[in-house]
């Protein structure tokens, strides 16, 4: 056999558990499904919001919105050490507290009426508050579940979510070993997109497209007898999923993109980061997020719904320690523009899918079995979807 | 030469440069490769890709938070480059076709930006 004769395909049938029937088209579209998910999946499940190194310090804050709950989260670190989520609601008449989407500060006072809380969201004072007739330890912030695993940061708005690590389940382990839990600094960028957020989440959960959409960018991906650039094995427990990205034995870099690389490897290499495992990892933590763990672009893909046909896409590439000279602030850079350069070429496809389904010329899409990421997150949120409809009795 | 010289001695093959290309900022950098003719980044890209490697070696022999208004200079044509050379190398004929995508990626946060500002 010739030396880049690596690639061994995934058996059809170690896939066939997942079904091959084709997928309903309207999950990708309607408002109705898209009203039933929301409530089914979005507000019932782990949402991934931010990474513990955006709270550095006691009374370190930042402000999330997120759409799909049409909330407001104030993001604190404590007093006492502890990451908190609260509502960015006073609890005297609803007032938004803060509008900055980052600071520092040792107390928080709604502007409306002085009410002013500590970093633990109890209140400390309110102005003539002997007139009302309420109990200070009534009066905290209203507090949202968060949970931390390898450093990134989840909440989740059912008050009987079953723990964090729980919920993660077996991927635990490969998720605190990623370069993501060692990351003290990261780059992102974010994107706003007209169509649904699991066809747009799709698009990262196959690479079937890749040699027809990144002919060019994503040359170093396909090669040799995986033509596809199909993954070398997939991964399956509870909602999430896990692929190994195939390794090219002979990657096609040009010039340039070679001396680059070469400047942030050896910077990692004095980091120890290069031989980490899980570094041809792909991690996807139902429903909305997943991470890369590859060692010069260790990256994070959040897509967050706000209508049947829109969604927010956030990437982070993350860095552990601060820079430590030129090469390492230029490999950064390079690695930055590079993964956003792939991304900007997905975008325009995934419109026109969604043009292509909101017409309602499809009853059915179709998946492959390469495609079975696709497929198995469908499968997660239709149960979950099915579920609700049947305990509210709500016509499906 | 050196006194009117907006780079460190050595790099004056890349003067022509630093007006257009010498900037600050992560989404600056990526902004401005979107608004440049091929004309401009292709001579942007001949002329600093060979000087890659010098560069970095020169500013690596310096600390980050001690660079010289020329070093800083020199640093951010060497990230503008970063930009660039995605553009040149590996977009190539689709540039011009990919950077209104592109610019709805906006970048919100970089670990240049972070350390400038730290």
């Amino acid at each position: 056999m010739n030396a880049t004769s690596t690639f061994q395909r995934i058996p059809q049938e170690d896939l066939a558990w997942l079904g091959t029937d084709p997928i309903p088209a309207e999950a990708y579209y309607d408002p109705a499904y898209f009203e039933r998910e929301r409530r089914a999946v979005f507000l019932k499940s782990w949402i991934h919001v931010a990474h513990a190194c955006e709270l550095p310090a006691a009374g370190s804050f930042i402000r999330r919105d997120l759409e799909f709950a049409n909330a407001s989260l104030l993001i604190i670190r404590g007093r006492d050490g502890r990451i908190r989520a609260f509502h960015n609601v006073c609890p005297h008449r609803g007032t938004q507290l803060v509008e900055e989407a980052e600071g520092r500060q040792t107390k928080f006072s709604c502007p409306y009426h002085m009410w002013t809380f500590g970093t633990d969201g109890a209140l400390i004072s309110a102005p003539d508050f002997e007139a009302f007739h309420l109990d200070k330890q009534d009066c905290s912030l209203p507090q949202v579940a968060l949970g931390e695993c390898g450093g990134m940061l989840f909440v989740n708005f059912d008050p009987a979510a079953q723990p964090l690590r729980e919920w993660l389940g077996e991927y635990v382990d490969q998720l605190e070993k990623m370069p993501v839990a060692r990351a003290t600094a990261f780059s992102e960028y974010t994107y706003e997109i007209a169509a649904n957020w699991k066809l747009t989440y799709d698009n990262f959960q196959e690479n079937y497209h890749l040699r027809f959409i990144h002919p060019r960018s994503g040359g170093a991906g396909i090669g040799g007898d995986n033509q596809f650039g199909y993954p070398a094995s997939m991964g399956f427990s509870g909602p999430h999923r896990t692929q190994r990205i195939w390794s090219n034995p002979a990657p096609e870099l040009k010039p340039f993109q070679r001396a680059a690389s070469m400047r942030g490897v050896q910077a990692l290499a004095k980091r120890g980061l290069l031989d980490l495992p899980y570094g041809r990892d792909y991690l996807a933590f139902f429903p909305n997020l997943f991470i890369i763990g590859t060692p010069t672009q260790p990256f994070s893909h959040t897509v967050y719904p706000i209508a049947a046909d829109r969604s927010r896409g956030v990437v982070r590439v993350y860095w552990a320690g601060e820079e430590a000279n030129s090469s390492e602030r230029f490999a950064r850079e390079y690695s930055l523009a590079q993964i956003r350069d792939i991304h900007a070429e997905d975008i325009a496809m995934i419109e026109r899918g969604q043009r292509g389904l909101a017409s309602g010329a499809l009853s059915h899409i179709h998946f492959q079995t390469m495609e079975a990421l696709c497929r198995h997150l469908y499968v997660a949120v239709d149960e979950r979807v099915r579920a609700y409809v049947l305990s509210v009795g709500e016509a499906a | 030469m050196s006194e009117t010289g907006q780079l460190p001695a050595g790099f004056e093959l890349l003067e022509p440069f630093v007006e257009a290309w010498a900037i600050g900022g992560t989404a600056n950098r990526a902004a401005r490769r979107s608004t440049s003719t091929p004309n401009e980044r292709e001579a942007f890209f001949t002329a600093a890709g060979p000087v890659l490697d010098t560069a970095l070696d020169y500013l690596d022999g310096r600390s980050l938070d001690a660079f010289s208004p020329a070093d800083q200079r020199l640093m951010n044509l060497m990230l503008s480059l970063a930009h660039i050379a995605l553009a040149v190398e590996i977009q190539g004929p689709d540039e011009t076709k990919s950077a209104p995508w592109r610019d709805r990626m906006q970048i919100s946060r970089s670990s240049a930006d972070q350390a400038r500002h730290a």
